[in-house]
């Protein structure tokens, strides 16, 4: 979410900056193009309301704040709440979670839309197609809350399905939702489950707008199905597989609060708590909104860096990058 | 990050909007119920409450019509799940966006907003109730528990001092020649009785003995922990106050629970199963003892008998373990706390006209109606004044239950109807409930202060409750258990026991 206002264009120019020198010129341009300038307005709008000023609340977590004084009358404690952070025992485990689960994201969950996506790009039937689009779809619709409670319903080792099967071809039961081996597998698996369908649209509409061309050539010059994929479409999409990567590790340390708190227990807890969890029962459930105010801050810092890396990164790879 | 304090941001704006809204309607009010001509003058008192709601949805709103009508009211009442409802009032309460009658949940609750009731966010009411007919017969002792530095903040709801027990499938334990169990050693012979001699006789193992659910307080282990002699919270040892965790008692409790879990007697993903569950797993019998409120037995079993007409249910207490002590630890004799935020009353007056409403709910008419709810609907009266319940739970749970959580006071303050008891259960439970008073445990801490605590010590005690998890279902030994509690000292709970220590030591001078 955090880079998506840095990716809309124009979000500096706003009619209050027209007292300068050249503003005839700016005030032109910008009355030409009105009808542009009316449309981005409520997005504007939007990202200067729910996500710009919303920030100045961050300084919280250099107070002492207690709601009932407010943020001019609580005290201001400096730097103690990061200090705490970084001198409490959980913050690696915290930290290490989150970038655990980040990386099999990015590994394991990433390339799967790309993968669908060039399956369905070579499905003939139009008809199967579309069926089979609209049916990867459908998970996306349903909420963490659901999801959940079905693998609750088939892990269990009370009687859930997959235990009893297991039991029955005479295997052990895995304690699936106790244990912290399974917990990562399980996150993935869901978030797999849930969105590689819904993935897959984008890729599909950069697909839709290869030249047919190419592929004719490349079949007069013999390449097979697996070659053309490779040499033709692959290529096609990669400064599309490059923007949503990184918009994807601007993501990083968004793995989804309910997704995780919903999974989590006292028995997964060292592998499952991640910054969201974490900000969510210290500010939440214990009322330090200070220290969980910090948290976050330290979270969407270390999400910035990521994301200005991978940028430079793209860039220095020669592909766009998306600022 | 930044998605929370959009969604704070929305919150503000709301309350903003609920705030202007109660403004814009405050001064027009005449057109309220005109039969009263007393109070015709005064428009009904506009309320509104948030409480915990203890069923799976929100109630239909006869009982609140009702309660309008004889109270002169207008009420808008918040529900919150009740599982959730700590997390909802914080939230609500930093965003400044409590409503005029508070309900806190528990003691531990009331704990966490020390501070704010120390710098003065709730009114204080001890003084004013001296002035109702009914709020006056509150009783001292109790509000002496929920005061802050001897200062009343709230009205309390009675609570009997222990519902603990076990409630047990009678069918069975007849069926394999069991008895009520008397020690810890009967109630695991029960359990795996229940578990492995196939106590509903359907030729398959398909039974277990325990049910419990991911709660170390109000599901078994607390009241197990009672029955091996733990502490309530603290104990007192040579002098000075010892958390229970540190008590042998505890270690004992945690190897009995090792032992059921291990040998299968118990549903293995208790630390992952909600009372909902739990329950269904005793009312469809699949487990056949459940230990917690001995109360329950009688919603417990007018679900069964839908199932199995064949049920038969009792309840014991007084289980000690061999050559032990019988207690059965205690809660501080009320539930919940209703609380008045001076950011929602903003005058005396106000809350004097919120206290009128109360004191009118605690008279026996309006305390009935909401506990038992209407005549000849919800209940039937008997020839000799008692009464009896709809036996229709699924009506009374849609259309009275959740306005029970609103009562102030109880039996003991209010003159209440007295159901007679149709199932035998139910009365036992209940001479049982009397019978737990003479065995208590209580928690000396409850009137004692510390800092630490009241910052930190729910999360403080989020390691030792990990801990006890892993202990049990094995994936730590003694000294990775001991390793945890040097954590939960390190972090903090040094610093609890020395400042309760010197708490104790001032109040017992």
């Amino acid at each position: 979410m955090s880079t998506r206002e840095a990716a809309i264009p124009g979000a500096g120019i706003h009619p209050a900056q027209t007292k300068r020198k050249d503003h005839s010129s700016l005030w032109n341009r910008i009355m030409k193009n009105r009808a542009m300038y009316m449309m981005i307005l409520p997005g504007l709008l939007f990202f200067i309301i729910f996500k710009y000023v919303p920030m100045a609340g961050l300084v919280i977590a250099f107070q002492d704040y207690k709601p009932y004084l407010g943020i001019t009358g609580s005290s201001w404690t400096g730097l103690s709440h990061f200090e705490r952070l970084f001198s409490e025992p959980m913050f690696f485990t915290i930290l290490r979670n989150t970038l655990v689960l980040f990386a099999m994201n990015l590994l394991f969950y990433f390339p799967v839309p790309i993968l669908l996506a060039v399956m369905l790009n070579e499905v003939r039937i139009n008809v199967f197609k579309r069926f089979v689009q609209t049916l990867v779809y459908i998970p996306h619709f349903m909420s963490w809350v659901i999801i959940v409670s079905i693998s609750f319903v088939m892990l269990s080792t009370d009687r859930g399905l997959i235990n009893e099967l297991f039991a029955m071809m005479g295997f052990e039961k895995i304690n699936f939702l106790l244990s912290n081996e399974w917990f990562r597998p399980m996150y993935i698996l869901q978030v797999i489950w849930r969105e590689a369908g819904w993935g897959t649209i984008i890729y599909l509409a950069a697909m839709a707008a290869i030249d047919p061309g190419l592929y004719e050539a490349a079949r007069i010059d013999g390449a097979g199905r697996f070659r053309q994929i490779w040499h033709i479409t692959l290529p096609s999409i990669r400064s599309v597989i490059v923007v949503l990567l990184i918009l994807k590790i601007g993501d990083v340390l968004e793995l989804g609060f309910e997704h995780v708190y919903l999974l989590l227990n006292s028995m997964n807890r060292e592998v499952a708590e991640i910054f969201d969890t974490y900000v969510y029962t210290a500010g939440l459930k214990q009322g330090q909104y200070s220290f969980s105010a910090a948290v976050g801050f330290f979270k969407s810092f270390v999400g910035l860096l990521l994301v200005l890396g991978a940028n430079w990164l793209a860039k220095k790879v020669g592909e766009e990058g998306i600022f | 990050m930044k998605k929370r304090y959009g969604k704070m941001a929305m919150a503000a704006a709301l309350t903003l909007s609920v705030v202007a809204a109660g403004c814009a309607q405050k001064p027009d009010g005449s057109q309220g119920s005109s039969g009263n001509a007393v109070e015709a003058k005064k428009g009904p008192t506009k309320i509104t409450i948030m409480a915990n709601l203890h069923t799976p949805e929100v109630p239909s709103d006869i009982i609140e019509k009702l309660l309008e009508e004889k109270t002169n009211t207008e009420l808008t009442f918040q529900w919150v799940p009740d599982g959730s409802y700590d997390e909802k009032m914080n939230a609500a309460f930093a965003t400044g966006s409590l409503p005029h009658a508070v309900y806190v949940k528990n003691q531990t609750s009331l704990i966490m907003y020390r501070d704010a009731i120390r710098n003065g966010q709730f009114w204080e009411v001890g003084p004013l109730l001296k002035h109702y007919p009914n709020l006056k017969n509150l009783d001292q002792n109790v509000l002496n528990n929920i005061s802050v530095d001897g200062k009343v903040y709230g009205l309390y709801q009675e609570r009997p001092l222990s519902r603990q027990g076990i409630i047990y499938r009678k069918d069975w334990a007849d069926a394999l020649g069991l008895k009520a169990p008397q020690t810890t050693e009967d109630l695991y012979n029960m359990l795996k009785a229940f578990t492995e001699n196939d106590p509903n006789k359907s030729g398959k193992k398909d039974t277990f003995g325990l049910t419990d659910r991911s709660d170390l307080v109000y599901g078994a282990f607390k009241t197990v922990a009672s029955y091996f002699g733990t502490p309530n919270g603290w104990g007192v040892q040579d002098g000075k106050l010892v958390p229970e965790f540190m008590h042998p008692g505890y270690m004992e409790t945690m190897n009995f629970f090792k032992r059921l879990h291990s040998e299968g007697l118990m549903n293995k993903d208790f630390p992952v199963t909600s009372k909902n569950d739990q329950q269904n797993l005793f009312i469809t019998g699949k487990a056949g003892v459940y230990i917690g409120s001995m109360a329950d037995s009688v919603s417990l079993h007018a679900k069964m008998i839908d199932v199995n007409k064949n049920v038969v249910l009792d309840v014991a207490n007084r289980v000690k373990k061999p050559n032990g002590k019988e207690g059965v630890w205690a809660i501080p004799g009320f539930g919940s706390v209703v609380m008045f935020p001076k950011s929602a009353v903003k005058t005396e007056a106000e809350l004097k006209d919120i206290l009128a409403f109360y004191d009118k709910l605690m008279s026996p008419e309006v305390a009935n109606l909401t506990y038992w709810g209407v005549e000849g609907q919800h209940y039937t009266k008997e020839a000799n004044g008692s009464i009896k319940p709809n036996p229709d739970t699924k009506l009374t749970d849609r259309e009275v239950k959740a306005y029970q959580a609103l009562q102030v006071g109880g039996p003991s303050t209010i003159k209440m109807l007295e159901p007679v008891h149709t199932l035998p259960v139910k009365a036992k439970a209940e001479e049982l409930i009397l019978d737990n008073n003479k065995i208590l445990i209580h928690d000396p801490t409850a009137p004692l202060d510390s800092k630490t605590f009241t910052e930190k010590g729910s999360r403080l005690q989020e390691i030792v409750k990990d801990a006890t998890y892993k202990y049990i279902l094995g994936s730590i030994d003694a000294a990775g258990f001991q390793k945890e509690i040097d954590r939960w000292k390190k972090d903090g709970g040094d610093n609890i026991i020395a400042e309760f220590n010197a708490s104790f030591q001032q109040a017992k001078k």
